[in-house]
């Protein structure tokens, strides 16, 4: 059969693009391997060859995508799932890498490009680790395959057309050589999710799959070290990686809590979401992996250490994408992508590498030097160590604590060994439970950063460690106190104790670059980056511990539950937010937001306005209002606000009736309406024939039903539904004494149901209101700023890492 | 014994203390008989909206009231002293983490999950039941 209207090729090259991705990755496994194996030049330079084969193929698959976006070919699944022809153009990255297929392109795009970097800078690393980079590569282009042999899937392809997919094939529709043209929906994409549809995230998902991708370097580095069985050469080239890494995943990380404190309105910028934990928990091992290197670099001692953090951070990129993308997490999290059926799959990608690369470690163990003499404890080595053990154990209580559903997989009740009675469930409080860890753990890390500087490879001597750090010491206590006094810190202990370490970390990194360092470059790197995370700490205990939420009511409606934490505002009423008066005036539609316009007052009875916030409601067909939050920043605080109801969105009737509600019902039927029963009766039937034609010109159908009010009485409703021909009618039934309106919508006649609808007649002298919830975050700019500041002191560096190599 | 590996115990130690804080802070998946049977002990309940049931969101006093089915088909009142979620009509599961008390359950998290549009889109567009 032919279709008509289809653009096939573009399909076609795209598959096409893929196969030659995914054949040229294996080709190049295979070369490289045997260019080691013989010392071959000329398998070598075949390694090379596939590999730019694999690139021209990602670049080519990447450009295809994009081509189908742009030209909204909605016959194509994943442009009709991620676009739509309203979608503005700057959004077409976002609808890209939208979708699990996209993000797969997305994070194969980068390591593409870090494999072509290797290519030429690995130097004698080349063959084993690219190998393993090509290796990795072939798995990943196996998830975009979408090709079935033997009923087996591989893959799920972002080139496949909609009359294509599982969900589709054999349907009817699919039958029709022009269901372009006959079925409106395919002239239009389904659109891109609204909360996507922010700059952030055009940016955050490119920069996180380059952190993705940067975890392989160390990765690919140590187990080619460990083929080779040159242990110890490795280090050098990978430190520099090991950085950037640290670098760029952070940054990632840190916009997606960017975005989630813009765009999202869960009130915040983090939540211990799964999704966010399992980009969390790689970056802190990359760290640890990171110091460990140049621990091993410095001071030839560790090297075990070193090998396992770098494995183990790929492994854990690998785990984290199995359970973001298998469907695992799916009751857990709000942000897991939807399962395609590949967790098989995804699995076999875990397994393969871990159980190779630690089976290598484990195999080589013996080799490794191991160091006559102790470290000495005023070592920095000694510390650097403890340091990375304290993030091994504090990544591991996160993922551990994150993987709940896959422990439901495994021991649950349906489980494969089944230990549990019951199916476990996140903690009920998950920012205490991870807290009760995080925050010990902090703690120590701010204290290693803090004095960490100071101490020397080797041994330290009391009296210089003394003098040097004794003025920092000084100016964080004092600092610290301070704050402690200003944001009421004294009452808890740890919040007290991280305040302290948090500030010493700071003060102690910029002391060590300006006076021991005396502001030089060289000493930047390090200080700069340690600087930044001190004030991340710093700023996100501030502004999440003292966080206060203004709109919170101070009536308790019992013991056990919460007070309310949303302001119900109407329309033209000031009322009180915390310091602040603030007064709703008007909604204002723009396009599909609805904007509300809130006025903040900072004296009682001023006329002007001190500032105005917009927090609005972005409708959309597919999602429903979603609530985007508008934040007025001040330096030293954030005021951030979210519409969490709005009486707009209560559907009403042009004659003023609201609070509706639909019900079916059969003959003899009871629904319950506002403390009214409401009884159908029996259903009238008349039909009007055309004495001529003999054709029915009238339907008129009754519904005998009676409301019974709460004191027992009676009163008889006859909603009526009336067909004339083509035109439809309803005569509405009412019932005066409480306000009510009926409707029979419809009827249903595979169940014999009436559809009737009910609604109330509304007070006129009801104002508008929103139910609003604002929230104060003290210090958050500390915490944007330690962000910035430990970015680039990741790239420093790198770049002077760099240079020394 | 060295001082590494001192170390490495106490760092074996405070993993097992994860393991077993994780374990007792988790909540249990639940249906709402047996929520009920310990009242004021918080759980996590997975059940559906029930449509046909009254669902009533008083703004002035914060208070919204609905009727949830769960998994086991047992249909319990819900009280929840939030905002009405948005398009909560549309949810297709919900996750109601709170406790039981003897007249309705008081909800103190809720976490939904609606169709995909996809789906939706389909039965809007009437293609799936097209037939020729």
């Amino acid at each position: 059969m032919e279709y008509v209207g289809e653009h096939l090729l573009p399909g076609i090259l795209g598959r096409s693009f893929v196969a030659l991705a995914f054949a040229a990755a294996i080709v190049s496994v295979i070369a490289y391997y045997l260019a080691e194996k013989q010392d071959s030049i000329s398998f070598k330079k075949l390694g090379r060859i596939a590999f730019y084969a694999h690139i021209s193929g990602v670049i080519g698959l990447v450009l295809t995508l994009f081509y189908l976006l742009l030209s909204h070919y909605f016959e194509y699944d994943y442009v009709w799932k991620h676009s739509s022809l309203e979608l503005e153009q700057r959004y077409v990255f976002s609808a890209f890498w939208e979708g699990q297929e996209g993000s797969f392109i997305l994070w194969l795009f980068w390591q593409a490009i870090l494999g072509g970097i290797l290519v030429f800078t690995a130097k004698k690393w080349e063959n084993y680790a690219m190998m393993v980079f090509a290796a990795v590569q072939a798995f990943l282009a196996s998830m975009i395959l979408g090709v079935f042999p033997g009923g087996l899937r591989i893959g799920s392809s972002p080139f496949v057309l909609m009359r294509e997919t599982a969900d589709n094939l054999g349907l009817p529709w699919t039958q029709i050589p022009d269901y372009i043209e006959r079925f409106p929906a395919f002239m239009d994409g389904s659109g891109l999710n609204p909360l996507l549809q922010n700059y952030w995230m055009t940016i955050h998902p490119p920069v996180l799959f380059l952190g993705f991708a940067s975890t392989l370097v160390p990765f690919a580095f140590a187990v080619a070290a460990l083929l080779k069985g040159d242990l110890k050469t490795w280090v050098k080239t990978a430190l520099p990686w090991a950085f950037f890494s640290v670098g760029i995943l952070g940054l990632g990380i840190l916009m997606g809590g960017a975005w989630a404190y813009e765009a999202l309105s869960f009130g915040g910028f983090w939540a211990w979401d799964p999704v966010e934990n399992s980009s969390l928990v790689p970056w802190i091992t990359m760290v640890g992996a990171a110091h460990l290197l140049l621990v091993y670099r410095n001071k030839r001692t560790g090297l075990g250490a070193a090998f396992f953090m770098s494995i183990l951070t790929f492994v854990l990129i690998l785990y984290s994408t199995f359970l973001t993308r298998s469907g695992v997490l799916g009751d857990s999290s709000v942000h897991a992508f939807v399962d395609l059926g590949l967790s098989g799959q995804l699995l076999i990608y875990l397994l393969f590498f871990t159980v190779i690369a630690f089976g290598l470690l484990i195999w080589r163990y013996k080799e490794l030097p191991k160091s006559k003499t102790e470290d000495d404890l005023s070592s920095r080595e000694f510390w650097l160590f403890i340091g990375s053990l304290v993030l091994l154990i504090s990544a591991f209580q996160i993922i551990f604590s994150t993987s709940i559903p896959v422990l439901n997989t495994l021991f649950g009740p349906e489980g494969w060994i089944s230990l549990m009675e019951d199916e476990m469930a996140p903690p009920l409080d998950a920012i205490e439970h991870y807290n009760s860890f995080q925050l010990p753990f902090a703690i120590l890390i701010s204290l290693f950063i803090a004095v960490g500087q100071y101490l020397r490879y080797g041994k330290t001597k009391a009296n210089s460690f003394w003098k040097n750090i004794s003025a920092s010491l000084a100016i964080s206590l004092v600092v610290s106190a301070l704050f402690a006094q200003l944001y009421d810190f004294w009452s808890n202990g740890l919040y007290l104790a991280l305040l302290f370490t948090g500030f010493f970390a700071a003060f102690s990194n910029l002391y060590y670059w300006l006076i021991q360092g005396k502001g030089q470059f060289s000493f930047a790197g390090s200080s700069v980056a340690h600087l930044g995370f001190a004030l991340i700490m710093v700023g996100a205990l501030i502004s999440n511990g003292k966080q206060e939420v203004i709109s919170q009511s101070k009536v308790f409606l019992s013991e056990d539950l919460p007070a309310n934490e949303n302001a119900l505002m109407e329309q033209g009423d000031s009322i009180k937010l915390g310091n602040y008066t603030a007064v709703f005036e008007q909604l204002r539609q723009e396009g599909n937001k609805q904007f509300y316009e809130v006025n903040y007052f900072d004296k009682a009875g001023s006329n002007t306005a001190d500032f105005k916030l917009e927090p609005f409601l972005l409708m959309s067909d597919e999602m429903g209002p979603t609530p985007n939050p508008d934040t007025r920043h001040f330096w030293e605080k954030d005021i951030y606000t979210h519409v969490t109801y709005s009486s707009y969105l209560e559907p009403t009737t042009g004659d003023g009736y609201g609070k509706e509600a639909e019900v079916k019902l059969r003959e003899g039927d009871t629904a319950l309406y506002r403390n009214h029963f409401v009884v159908f009766d029996s259903l009238k039937v008349r039909a009007g024939i055309n004495d001529t034609t003999g054709e029915m010109e009238r339907l008129t159908l009754i519904g005998v039903a009676r409301v019974v009010n709460v004191m027992g009485q009676e009163f008889k409703i006859r909603p009526t539904y009336q067909l004339e021909g083509e035109i439809l009618t309803h005569e509405d039934a009412y019932f005066e004494e409480a306000g009510f309106k009926f409707r029979f919508e419809d009827i249903d006649t595979e169940t014999n149901q009436i559809i009737l609808k009910a609604w109330t007649k509304l007070d006129e002298n009801e104002k508008p209101f929103i139910v609003m919830k604002a929230i104060v975050f003290p210090m958050i700019n500390l915490l944007w700023l330690g962000s910035i500041l430990m970015v680039l002191g990741s790239f420093i560096a790198v770049w002077q890492r760099f240079k020394k190599g | 014994m060295k001082k590494t590996h001192i170390a490495i115990i106490i760092v074996i130690a405070l993993a097992i203390g994860a393991i077993i804080t994780t374990i007792n802070d988790a909540s249990t998946y639940v249906g709402f008989d047996k929520a009920s049977e310990v009242p004021g002990t918080k759980y996590t309940v997975i059940g559906y909206l029930d449509k046909e049931a009254e669902m009533d969101y008083n703004a002035k006093a914060n208070r919204f009231v609905f009727t949830a089915v769960d998994k086991e088909g047992v249909k319990s009142k819900v009280f929840y002293n939030q905002p009405k979620p948005q398009d909560f009509e549309r949810s297709e599961e919900i996750t109601m983490k709170g406790f039981a008390t003897d007249s309705a359950f008081i909800a103190e998290e809720i976490l939904m999950k609606c169709p995909s549009k996809y789906n939706e889109q389909n039965e809007i567009a009437g293609y799936e039941t097209y037939q020729e």
